[in-house]
């Protein structure tokens, strides 16, 4: 009754919406990658120059964005991991409830949360505010607000459910009896910890580490919203698209991204593998 | 489990409880407050910001945008994720595996890569932009979640009885529509409510491929570039109120337990 054809038509119009929106789009942003603009004209071209380009311009703003995405993504993930612990080991009848937390605000939105972290850091902000209202500062801090401290935070707030979600889906896996087993062989709290939980959370941690700083290492929005003059790649690359913009240089800046990017990711999931049961 | 432990643990749930959900309940609370700062101590409660955001001409073209293009992602992604998560049951383990992980690529991309991609993918290919195009883009990040959902449930699935009813004589589309589809009816349309939730939130994609048009966040974007307005917590009070009740229903549809 298994009947081949009928599968794959049934598989036909999400095969159509991914060849034709996602892959047909992508393949073409490279082909522009390595044309130019000649005479504010988009000319068909085979030209390593904008990648070049990319190099000689933006290559400092390269290295702190994929710096800063790794920091974000290292303290999201860990993050992530404290909490699904929390949920699967700690929390007892809390448990779902905090899960239930995690799925809410993986939908509370992008842009709100950048626009609340600005309510809540801004010289005339709600921690400022309250704190000059408790009577515990007297002048508004202004260091909290236009810096790449206020740009992790926001951030990390933002990924945190991205990182739980998967870690937590990992840990689920888990069994009770493998935990009495491994107490029973003898081994204390942090050899199950170290040989246990961690090596078997290992599929959630790198989904959400990868995850988390694909976002970080693209995302333009945040930095202009909270970060003042911090630069990251993505506040270089929205603008290519705009009025005066350079499309094939923008599109080389965003492979030039995703492929730096996708290189962090396997070295850090290299580093992850290291950690194996002894 | 020792005492100090169990404190310990309860005051970290705690920090972490406060730092995922104040961002979205000071959003609420000062959609509802009379300062003109989102800001302590509060004064009095108002419904200023409310009445600011429906005096505001923009608001009821991108209300109706919003809810135009998410109902639609909702409806199409419904659609074509159960068939694509039926026809993956039908396949096997592996090459399921492989076309669901294919899906989900475009969850991994940056959305300001996906964005200025469609963008370029769209004007070049003479596509006129607007809620269409939209809804378009929206599907590659709607689809994945819905057939992830259909899937799980599918594999649950006691396919026997719409073997049954096939042996009765029942034709396939017939015994689709008479048994499995009533059967998993509340996970279908709690996986269209995930998808417009998240149609419905995304600002980035949308920002690139609406053309000249507003949606309820490039509303808040346009707001919030200029100045700070409590205007924008009433605004981003009703995105909330849709996508989180969507939500709501959806997990309870799907009854979604982790």
């Amino acid at each position: 009754m298994r009947d081949r054809g009928a599968t794959y038509l049934l598989l036909a119009p999400a095969a159509l919406i991914f060849g034709t929106l996602f892959v047909l789009p992508l393949i073409y942003f490279l082909v522009i990658s390595f044309w130019r603009v000649r005479l504010f004209k988009l000319s068909p071209d085979f030209t390593f120059v904008n990648y070049l380009q990319v190099f000689d311009l933006h290559l400092p703003t390269l290295i702190f964005t994929l710096s800063l995405a790794f920091l974000i993504a290292v303290l999201t993930t860990a993050l992530g991991f404290t909490y699904a612990y929390l949920i699967r080991f700690k929390a007892g009848r809390w448990g779902p409830t905090l899960l239930f937390i995690a799925l809410i605000t993986l939908f509370g939105g992008y842009l709100m949360k950048i626009y609340s972290w600005m309510t809540i850091l801004g010289i005339t902000g709600v921690l400022n505010t309250a704190l000059r209202a408790l009577g515990i500062i007297e002048e508004p801090l202004p260091w909290l607000f236009y810096n790449v401290g206020a740009v992790v935070v926001t951030l990390v707030n933002f990924l945190l459910p991205l990182a739980v979600l998967p870690i937590y889906a990992s840990m689920r896996g888990i069994t009770d009896i493998e935990m009495e087993a491994a107490r029973d062989l003898g081994a204390g709290a942090w050899r199950r910890f170290s040989d246990v939980v961690v090596p078997r959370s290992h599929p959630g941690i790198m989904a959400g580490f990868a995850l988390c700083f694909l976002l970080a290492a693209g995302d333009y929005l945040t930095p202009q919203l909270v970060g003042g003059k911090v630069n990251m790649i993505g506040v270089q690359i929205a603008p290519q698209f705009g009025g005066l913009g350079n499309w094939p240089m923008g599109a080389a800046m965003s492979f030039v991204t995703l492929g730096s990017s996708l290189a962090v990711i396997i070295f850090a999931l290299y580093l992850l593998s290291q950690w194996r049961p002894r | 489990m020792n005492r100090p432990s169990n404190i310990l643990w309860a005051g970290v749930g705690t920090l972490f409880v406060l730092f995922l959900l104040s961002p979205l309940v000071l959003v609420v609370l000062f959609a509802f407050t009379s300062r003109p700062q989102s800001a302590f101590p509060i004064e009095a409660l108002s419904l200023r910001w409310w009445q600011a955001m429906l005096a505001n001409p923009n608001f009821l073209p991108a209300l109706k945008n919003s809810l135009l293009i998410s109902g639609t992602v909702g409806i199409v992604s419904a659609i074509v994720g159960t068939m694509a998560a039926l026809s993956l049951t039908q396949l096997d383990p592996w090459r399921a595996r492989l076309a669901t992980a294919l899906l989900c690529l475009p969850l991994m991309l940056p959305p300001l890569v996906l964005g200025v991609a469609l963008l370029i993918f769209y004007s070049r290919a003479r596509i006129p932009m607007g809620p269409q195009t939209v809804v378009m883009s929206h599907l590659l990040f709607a689809l994945p979640f819905v057939v992830l959902v259909l899937y799980a449930r599918l594999r649950n699935f006691d396919f026997r009885v719409v073997e049954s009813a096939r042996d009765l004589g029942a034709s396939p589309l017939r015994a689709f529509f008479t048994v499995t589809l009533p059967i998993i009816s509340p996970t279908v349309i709690g996986a269209a409510l995930i998808a417009t939730a998240l149609s419905l939130d995304d600002f980035v994609i949308t920002f690139f491929t609406i053309g000249k048009g507003m949606t309820l966040p490039t509303f808040v974007f346009a707001m919030i570039r200029t100045t700070v307005t409590p205007a924008a917590n009433a605004v981003g009070t009703l995105i909330l109120l849709m996508t989180i009740g969507a939500t709501l229903t959806a997990l309870w549809l799907t009854r979604y337990r982790g």
